[in-house]
């Protein structure tokens, strides 16, 4: 499988670079660190899927990192790395979470086969989580609302591009609306009448990805029970959303950059070719310039993309928007949960315009949401708001830099769902990484 | 393949007895798919500074250090062939070794014996090393594993798999390699 993002963690330089060495060659991400300390810093600046984590080091011992790394995350895989002697140490650490052990020098086979089995589970658990996202995401359609000038000068690219046929780039932080900008210029097509099929790249490891857009055979490997069509062939005579496009492996670049050129592909397992007629629509949240610098991004894909580009305004950028977005959101959480909440107070529609948002509007939906839940009566407070914790109300705003809101905000989402990282950045709607980032940027830690 | 450097070339090397029979085959299919002339030369006399008593075997990534620094300038990379037990210090061991987008590679014939009687099969044994060999160079022109079971790249971890695939890149691999081809060339004053 390949591409997982793995920490090493070694008191041993040489243990740590032949180890990095070869896992690299298998198409992994390589992190190491000669310490606990030194790795639980990495494992708060960014997000890795696995650890292998050596039991003996000098400071603090692996048992001690294990219990951290699995307390602020526990999805986070670890594989205990033991020498002689100490298999009990480890037999101990997989009670703590440790997903399994290896005894060191290990057959670079065992090494492999474990890879891949923790690959293949949290393949399984990203499938899930894609497909309940997705159900939510079925039942949530809006228009896309803005009386902002950023927000005009969208409308005006959208109108002006949607007519052409040309691939269309858009840009944007996460939650900005990027799926809706692209289903707008779908609406406003001459492919209107056809279909709008859309896939998040980044949802997707390589394999299931290469699956969902090709489609398959029947028989085209073990679990290909019925013939599948894949988003190539379902998107024909309609519009194509790829988003997060920035996420793709280099081999899906290949194949997504011939299509774009032949309009030709072939169902996983089959020879026939296929010819499909579809309007490409990309966006991403990550500067594929840099990425192209950093040969994660082929330049001809790139420049095939790039043929019409325009980006999303962040909520920040167009705070006059905010009073409009809220009384949106605010009619339909009301509907759909049946409780009879009318109109958001003077003061909590302040302290919304004061706050940064930082997930953009899909964490003014997450709180608007969670407002008219909490509300006892017709109108939204300020205290209902997710954003402000209780004796941070005692204090002006104006007393308060956003910084510091932010801040308060992220500690209190933190101690709602008991320091569970995922937990905590799905109700901001950020990432995990951008949370671990703003922790470590504010130094909030769990205290003891 | 469409080389990115055309005065260059790719040294073979015999680091140990028995193995020069190999290195002109080896050369022929390396030209083939790389694009570059081949060149064998003795580099190393002897590889003991390598040897690990303890392990009764020798450690791949110090003699990569080594060749890199022995080759000669006009030598893009370099491939060693060895009949040496080669390890790194984390795993049991390893049947070759690369320098990931680096000059220098080694493979073995010691594990690749593995399934063939004691009056020997030396074609069938030829054909692995050639496998072996271009992938482990693949290695230096940034190349990754593939998942593809027939692709050269293709990380096999049982011997029979090695038969199993082919002596060609995947359509993948092609692409990747070329890419890498063009930017040395770029890179080429």
């Amino acid at each position: 499988m390949g591409g997982s993002k793995i920490l090493i963690v070694d008191d041993e330089l040489i243990v740590r670079e032949s180890l990095a060495g070869w896992l690299e060659r298998d198409g992994h991400q390589l992190k190491t660190a000669s310490s606990g300390e030194e790795a639980l810093a990495m494992i708060e600046e960014s997000r890795f899927d696995i650890i292998l984590l050596d039991i003996k080091m000098g400071g603090m011992s692996g048992l001690d990192v294990l219990k951290a790394v699995k307390e602020n995350d526990p999805d986070i895989a670890v594989i205990m790395i033991t020498a002689y002697g100490s298999v009990n140490t480890a037999v101990e650490a997989m009670k703590h979470g440790a997903t399994d052990y290896l005894m060191k020098p290990f057959d670079p086979d065992e090494l492999g086969i474990l890879i891949e089995r923790i690959e293949k589970q949290q393949l399984q658990a990203l499938e899930n989580q894609y497909l309940r996202q997705e159900v939510r995401e079925r039942t949530r359609f809006e228009s896309m609302i803005g009386q902002s000038k950023a927000m005009q000068k969208v409308f005006e690219l959208i109108r002006d591009v949607a007519p052409t046929d040309s691939t269309v780039l858009i840009r944007g932080e996460t939650g900005t609306g990027k799926g809706l900008a692209a289903k707008a210029v779908h609406t406003l097509s001459r492919r209107c009448a056809g279909p709008f099929v859309s896939i998040n790249c980044g949802a997707f490891p390589e394999q299931l990805l290469e699956s969902e857009l090709f489609g398959y055979q029947k028989g085209a490997f073990t679990d290909a029970k019925e013939t599948k069509k894949g988003r190539f062939e379902l998107a024909h005579g309609g519009t194509l959303f790829l988003d997060e496009i920035g996420e793709i492996s280099m081999r899906m670049q290949i194949d997504l950059l011939r299509i774009l050129e032949d309009h030709v592909f072939y169902r996983l397992g089959s020879t026939q070719p296929l010819e499909v007629d579809f309007r490409v629509i990309a966006a991403t949240n990550r500067n594929l310039e840099q990425a192209i610098r950093e040969r994660s991004f082929r330049e001809d894909l790139y420049y095939r993309l790039n043929v019409f580009t325009f980006e999303m305004p962040p909520l920040r950028e167009r705070k006059e928007d905010i009073p409009l977005l809220a009384a949106h959101f605010l009619h339909r959480f009301a509907q759909e949960t049946n409780k009879p909440v009318e109109r958001i107070s003077r003061d909590a529609l302040d302290e919304m315009m004061l706050y940064e948002w930082p997930g953009n509007i899909r964490e003014l939906e997450n709180a608007v949401e969670r407002a008219v839940v909490v509300a006892k009566g017709p109108t939204i407070l300020p205290e209902h708001l997710p954003i402000f914790s209780p004796d941070q109300m005692t204090l002006e705003p104006a007393d308060q830099s956003l910084k510091e809101l932010e801040k308060a905000h992220i500690v209190k989402i933190l101690e709602q769902h008991q320091w569970n990282i995922s937990k905590c950045a799905e109700t901001l709607g950020i990432d995990r990484s951008t949370l671990y980032s703003k922790m470590k940027r504010y130094g909030i830690r769990k205290k003891d | 393949m469409k080389p990115g450097k055309a005065s260059s070339i790719i040294v073979l090397t015999s680091i140990s007895d028995g193995q020069e029979s190999y290195l002109e085959s080896v050369g022929l299919e390396i030209s083939r798919l790389f694009g570059y002339p081949t060149v064998a030369m003795p580099l190393l006399d002897s590889i003991d500074f390598a040897y690990n008593t303890q392990r009764d075997q020798y450690h791949s990534t110090a003699i990569l250090t080594r060749l890199a620094e022995l080759a000669p300038p006009d030598a893009l990379k370099i491939l060693a062939v060895t009949d040496r037990d080669l390890y790194i210090p984390i795993l049991t061991h390893v049947y070759g070794e690369a320098q990931l987008g680096g000059r220098a590679c080694i493979v073995s014939t010691h594990r690749l014996n593995e399934g063939i009687s004691a009056g020997g099969d030396p074609e069938r044994l030829r054909c692995r090393l050639m496998k072996e060999a271009v992938h482990e160079l693949g290695h230096t022109f940034n190349l990754k594993h593939c998942p593809e079971t027939r692709c050269i790249m293709h990380y096999c971890r049982k011997i029979e798999h090695v038969d199993r695939k082919s002596q060609a890149f995947c359509r993948y691999c092609r692409v990747l390699l070329q890419d890498e081809l063009d930017r040395m060339a770029e890179e080429t004053p």
